[in-house]
């Protein structure tokens, strides 16, 4: 027990359980199997960009802003290919990954080559991206996309059946978040990969004397996000079946939130992907609870910027008592010695 | 030169005026009959001020070590108090206000605008929380106070006092333009002339040394943010002018582009550096990219990709010349019997 309350996940879990206490108590309809599906739904596009800003962080500590404009430029790029030459939602995936990825990797070249904060070459590769999408598109929304979103986002996969007769089923989307994050969990956990992520983020010179190649573990992490960019772009066309060129781009602060409210520092080598799943869940229920609520929808960022600079306030607090009785037991040693 | 000194100029000025200069030359070439007019630079100098007074509040939070990402919507959030105001104080009839009212409401403006620097200076100072994240929080706060506040709409019709500041001009000379240059040497005075600038410049180097020099480092940082802050409230005041409407969500972009003129203007996002001047001359550039571009009437999102691809661009040649200095003094360390071209 004494242990659990050391971590900022426990107190974020909680949060998440008394926030659902309360907005249930007011309104029954948000625990039922159906809302919950629902947002949970909703919350995989963010989700799923959520593991990649955990990378970034992890391994640089900056934040990467681009990875919006990706999954923006590889929607739009993944309805017009599949509009013009057809296919399957499994090549279209394959194929979001790798442009996905191509896009990341750029990012992650020069910020390892020119040694160039990684917010300001992120924020020149969203401009980049962004504008160069706006360019070529002129801006069109495309309202109809290929059969196959629809078919993909409605997929049978634990169907069930609601008291009044609806059916109500657990999405692809959802299931493409929960992969994404066994996926991050796995690499961060259990591969040399994932552990030397840690060092280059902890000490890069440390790392690079333990003979890690940093070039390679921060392309990877780069093209990575990149690679979770596409997959949220084909999991965003699912869900709004459309292509519209200035939805995702703008909510790159939320994700980076979500993120770092899950315990992700802004000095790298540390985060967890249970934080980060708990951050973005946080979120979705603040969301999803304002509207059960029925409040209006702009309320919500005043709550999220409430959750966001509370939490902040609370867990800087800590650290700095934490620091704080550190430097205190060191005057004592000297004292007693 | 010492490494300080080279990390401070990692562009320095003279690369940026001889960018200025083909970026001019360039911008008459494509327009031969249209850039090089009176009116052009009439509106450019109209344009200007509200990217400019955003990249020297950006500036300023970064030279002390931070960054202020909630710089536009601290904007927004003064122009609709003031507009709340002065809508309150003329009882909705707010085009009619006298100069008094104006006035008042504009320095209750500028005090909500004060008070949310000095939160974000206390998160950072007091509380020590990173300052990207303690200025991430306020901004969506903000964002969310705003559409609240406004419920979304635009509010608009303000009286002719505050119209002025953004359309007015003398002799030919755009009012915001004036009180730009009028900013700019105050901001020279403060950062360069005062104890305060010293201390921040030092604060953002390595603020523990700043705090064994005796320098009270939360006090500099509060002001830090409240300056800082400040320019937010001088946008918002050019702005209600300009475009004679508040609303929620005005100029959000340009957080990013004006952390992009920063780096062009050659200020360290780890703090510590960044001269006035060289600022001033990177917002100018940015300018003129925006404005001569527009007058070849192309996309205004190519500006957008523009922007991106120089700063890549700059990234690139910036290390390669870095990098070539530092073979040429590492083959002088080598043969040092050959006669130094010059002392550097």
């Amino acid at each position: 027990m004494k242990r659990l309350l050391k971590y900022n996940e426990f107190y974020l879990a909680v949060l998440v359980v008394v926030l659902c206490i309360c907005i249930t108590a007011a309104n029954p309809a948000f625990l039922t199997p159906e809302n919950i599906l629902s947002f949970l739904k909703t919350a995989s596009v963010n989700g799923i960009m959520a593991v990649g800003v955990l990378f970034v962080l992890i391994v640089g500590g900056q934040p990467d802003v681009s990875f919006t404009a990706i999954a923006q430029v590889v929607e739009y790029a993944v309805v017009l290919a599949t509009l013009r030459w057809g296919g399957n939602i499994a090549i279209a995936l394959v194929g979001a990954c790798i442009l996905g990825g191509l896009m990341g990797s750029l990012n992650g070249f020069v910020i390892h080559y020119f040694r160039v904060t990684t917010i300001i070459v992120t924020i020149a590769t969203l401009n980049l991206y962004f504008g160069l999408l706006y360019v070529f598109t002129g801006g069109n929304v495309i309202f109809v996309v290929p059969s196959m979103f629809k078919h993909f986002a409605t997929l049978p996969i634990f169907p069930m059946h609601g008291a009044n007769g609806s059916t109500y089923d657990f999405s692809a989307m959802t299931l493409m978040w929960f992969a994404a994050l066994l996926l991050g969990w796995f690499i961060l956990k259990r591969t040399y990969l994932g552990r030397s992520i840690f060092a280059v983020g902890g000490n890069e010179v440390a790392a690079q004397r333990l003979g890690i190649n940093t070039l390679w573990v921060r392309v990877f992490v780069f093209s990575f996000v990149g690679v979770l960019s596409g997959i949220a772009a084909i999991a965003h066309t699912s869900i709004v079946l459309s292509a519209i060129p200035n939805i995702i781009v703008g909510h790159e602060m939320e994700v980076i939130a979500a993120v770092v409210l899950g315990g992700a520092s802004l000095f790298g080598g540390k985060g967890t992907i249970i934080g980060t799943f708990l951050g973005v869940l946080l979120f979705a229920i603040l969301q999803n609870g304002l509207v059960l609520l029925n409040f209006s929808s702009y309320w919500y960022d005043v709550t999220v910027g409430l959750a966001i600079t509370i939490g902040m306030t609370v867990s800087s607090y800590q650290q700095l008592r934490v620091r704080r009785s550190r430097v205190n037991v060191k005057v004592e040693q000297v004292a007693v010695s | 030169m010492s490494a300080t000194t080279a990390r401070r100029r990692r562009i320095p000025d003279a690369t940026l005026y001889v960018i200025l200069g083909c970026i001019v030359v360039l911008m008459v070439g494509l327009n031969p009959d249209r850039f090089p007019t009176l009116s052009n630079l009439q509106s450019m100098a109209s344009q200007l001020p509200i990217l400019a007074f955003l990249c020297l509040g950006m500036m300023v939070s970064m030279v002390g070590g931070g960054i202020n990402l909630a710089i536009v919507s601290t904007a927004n959030f003064t122009g609709i108090i003031t507009a709340l105001m002065l809508r309150l104080l003329t009882g909705g009839h707010s085009g009619d206000a006298t100069l008094g009212i104006a006035v008042a409401a504009m320095v209750v403006g500028v005090i909500a605008c004060l008070l949310i620097g000095a939160l974000m200076g206390w998160l950072v100072a007091w509380i020590e929380v990173p300052a990207i994240l303690a200025t991430l929080g306020v901004m969506m706060l903000l964002n969310g106070t705003n559409v609240v506040l406004t419920r979304g709409y635009t509010i608009s019709d303000f009286p002719d006092a505050l119209l002025a500041i953004g359309n007015g001009d003398i002799y030919g000379v755009p009012i915001a333009f004036v009180i730009l240059v009028v900013a700019i040497v105050g901001l020279h005075f403060v950062l360069n002339r005062m104890p305060f600038g010293f201390s921040l410049y030092m604060l953002g180097s390595n603020p523990i040394a700043a705090r064994y020099s005796n320098i009270n480092i939360r006090r500099v940082l509060l002001f830090d943010y409240m300056l800082s802050s400040l320019f937010s409230a001088l946008t918002a005041f050019v702005m209600m002018g300009q475009l004679n409407s508040v609303k929620a969500n005005y100029a959000q972009s340009y957080v990013l582009v004006s952390v992009l003129a920063c780096f062009l203007g050659g200020v360290d996002p780890f703090g510590g550096s960044g001269r006035l001047s060289s600022m001033v001359v990177a917002v100018v550039i940015l300018q003129v990219i925006s404005s001569g571009v527009n007058l070849l009437r192309v996309d205004p999102f190519f500006v957008t990709a523009m922007w991106g691809a120089i700063i890549l661009v700059l990234i690139a040649v910036n290390h390669f010349t870095s990098h070539w200095q530092e073979m040429r003094r590492l083959a002088k360390l080598r043969h040092p019997e050959k006669p130094a071209a010059s002392a550097s």
